[in-house]
């Protein structure tokens, strides 16, 4: 099987965020780009459909500034990923999810693909819009909120979960397809060592997203905001369970006005 | 220009031990102290990720980096166990005499197994009669024939209870002092090679340390490293190797201590704002600051002066010393900012400051360094 596996470089968690000062958009300086979250589940499935069928591939693609591409590759190279794309692309493009969508397209209909897979969203701005914008432009189908993906031999089809609001569901799909994966659900693996130090000799291929419409960018930020500072939490006390849901329901009601 | 910035891919390896250490050692370190727990998976974890024979070339299977690199993975480790470090880094210690001394046909024997497979290896330099004094050793080597038979005890051997190979210096004649020393390498399973029990530490209760006895134990010359006699200038130059490492674990310690007391500092409040404001605690702060930035700096210098072919006997003696004074003093501080608190079990702190006190003492008691340090300074004006 032939799998691509398309990530984000996102902010470290350990990031502290601030806006660039004409308040559109995060200040990027300073700010390492990593391989994170709902990407790093992504590799591991791709990895493990790869260990469970024989003759598999991993492709990895990222679209960005190229030194942070670069470096969620090299990540993924170390994970156990067998080829590296990055797709350079202008700025604006970052943001915008139809044009990292027809980046994402253009680098895929270069490499072999039975199964494209990626997180359902985002680490950072978790709009989770690429997804079914990629599947379009690709004209496979496309899954979301996907978890517990296993290849049936048998039948030729996928078999995977997918958790919504109304409950677990069951779902079989044949390739070609496009899945959005549930985040940390699969325990990722971390690379060794060896690996890490190997993945910097790795090769990495480029390729240039389209540019004129429709495919360029079609939104710009207009504002970036930190949240409000929090403010001091109201300790509640009581003697029994009872005593604190009341005081709770009154504080909800009568200061905070939760309940009309 | 020296150049201080750090490549991706040095980046990259400082990443991978910072998250290891922060996911596998840091949620285990405080009950390993309180229990003197060997955390084995921890350690099996750390060789299956490549970070235990960091010294070791590719070739046989290890990781085969640079001081450099070795210094920025310990100095990840340490921030989150002086503990496990020391047990994760003690195979680079005992296999340092075989990458420096031993024949192509031992390198191939003794080597691969530990790469491949999890096994660990204890260095048997310190006697109960000499430490710092290690020309003075008394376990001796007898040749028999074809073999030498071992008699005599090692302590403070750390994972000695856990070690499946041990390097062993011993004397074929103790008048002769550091002439009379050989090097040998004695796998756990020679009859007559005990173990002691594990010894109760102040700190890195994490790891273990034992004695261990050698009865009449019988080695075939085959498992002699170097010449006879040169073992006492065999261990010295596996010091001057290890010795800048011991400089990133203790500045891994104290930044732990830095960060520790500098968030504390942000929380606490006392007469109405954050212990932070208060210029005594800025002061502690500023200068703890300046000791850890200083301890990194010098031991980045001796690990790069050593990387370019140098000995750099001086430079990592500097760093060494400097690094683990800093560590203590810094983790000092650390309690004194965390107040009755810092003095709780309950709080980090007080940890970081028994782990910080055996790097003043191992690897080279630091008056030993000191000696070191004067003598190659003189020389420049002799």
């Amino acid at each position: 099987m032939e799998i691509v596996v398309c990530l984000k470089p996102v902010p470290d968690a350990e990031t502290r965020a601030r806006p660039l000062p004409d308040g559109t958009r995060f200040d990027p300086e300073g700010v390492k780009f990593v391989l994170a979250g709902y990407d790093e589940s992504a590799v591991e499935q791709a990895l493990l459909l790869k260990e469970a069928i024989p003759g598999s591939a991993v492709h990895a693609i990222s679209l960005g500034a190229r030194s942070r591409t670069d470096e969620v590759l090299r990540a993924a190279i170390a994970l156990g990923c067998d080829s590296a794309t990055a797709i350079e692309a202008s700025p604006a493009a970052f943001e915008d999810p139809i044009a990292v969508a027809a980046g994402l397209r253009a680098a895929i209909e270069g490499l072999p693909h039975d199964l494209v897979l990626l997180g359902k969203q985002s680490g950072d701005e978790e709009e989770g819009l690429v997804p079914g914008a990629l599947g379009e432009l690709l004209g496979l189908p496309h899954f979301g909120f996907v978890v517990d993906l296993r290849w049936d031999a048998t039948s030729q089809r996928l078999r995977f979960g997918r958790s919504t609001e109304a409950g677990e569901e069951s779902w079989e799909a044949p390739l070609p397809c496009v899945i959005g994966l549930q985040q940390a659900w699969n325990d990722p693996r971390t690379a060794k060592l060896p690996a890490i130090l190997k993945s910097r000799r790795a090769p990495i291929a480029t390729v240039r997203a389209p540019t004129g419409p429709p495919e360029g960018p079609t939104s710009e930020p207009a504002r970036f905001e930190l949240p409000p500072p929090r403010t001091g939490a109201k300790m509640i006390e009581y003697r029994t369970p009872a005593e604190a849901a009341t005081k709770l329901v009154r504080i909800l009601s009568e200061e905070a006005k939760v309940f009309p | 220009m020296p150049d201080f910035s750090l490549s991706p891919e040095l980046e990259s390896l400082r990443d991978m031990a910072r998250k290891f250490a922060r996911t596998e050692m840091v949620p285990h370190a405080a009950e390993c102290d309180r229990s003197a727990r060997f955390p084995e998976e921890i350690y099996r974890k750390a060789h299956a990720l490549g970070l235990m024979n960091l010294n070791v070339p590719a070739e046989f299977g290890g990781t085969g980096l640079s001081l450099l690199e070795q210094c920025l993975i310990v100095e990840e480790l340490a921030y989150a166990c002086g503990g496990m470090t020391t047990s994760i880094i003690a195979n680079c210690l005992a296999l340092e005499p075989i990458l420096l001394a031993a024949s192509p046909e031992q390198k191939q024997r003794y080597l691969p197994s530990f790469c491949s497979e999890y096994h660990l290896a204890s260095f048997c330099l310190t006697e109960p009669g000499g430490g710092s004094d290690a020309g003075a050793l008394r376990t001796r080597a007898r040749r028999e024939g074809e073999e030498y038979v071992l008699d005599g005890e090692k302590c403070f051997i750390t994972n000695a209870p856990h070690a499946s190979l041990y390097t062993v210096f011993a004397t074929l004649d103790p008048a002769a002092r550091h002439r009379g020393i050989a090097a040998f390498v004695v796998p756990r399973s020679a009859k007559g090679l005990t173990p002691g029990k594990d010894e109760e530490k102040m700190g890195h209760r994490a790891s273990s340390t034992s004695t261990v006895r050698f009865d009449g134990v019988r080695v075939p010359v085959a498992d002699r490293l170097g010449a006879e006699g040169e073992g006492f200038a065999l261990a010295m130059r596996t010091l001057d190797q290890t010795r800048t490492p011991i400089g990133a674990l203790a500045t891994g310690i104290a930044q732990a201590a830095l960060d520790h007391a500098a968030r504390y500092a942000l929380k606490r409040e006392t007469f109405g704002k954050p212990i932070a404001e208060h210029q005594a605690i800025q002061i502690k702060l500023a200068n703890m600051a300046q000791a850890v930035h200083a301890s990194r700096l010098l031991t980045w210098h001796a690990a790069w002066t050593i990387d370019r072919g140098q000995k750099g006997t001086l430079e990592s003696s500097i760093a060494k010393c400097f690094a683990s004074d800093a560590a203590l003093h810094v983790a000092d501080e650390a309690i004194q900012t965390f107040g009755g608190y810092g003095y709780m079990k309950e709080y980090p702190v007080e940890k970081l400051l028994r782990d910080a006190k055996l790097t003043q003492i191992y690897e080279g008691a630091n008056e030993i360094q000191r000696t070191v340090i004067a003598r190659e300074l003189l020389r420049g004006y002799a």
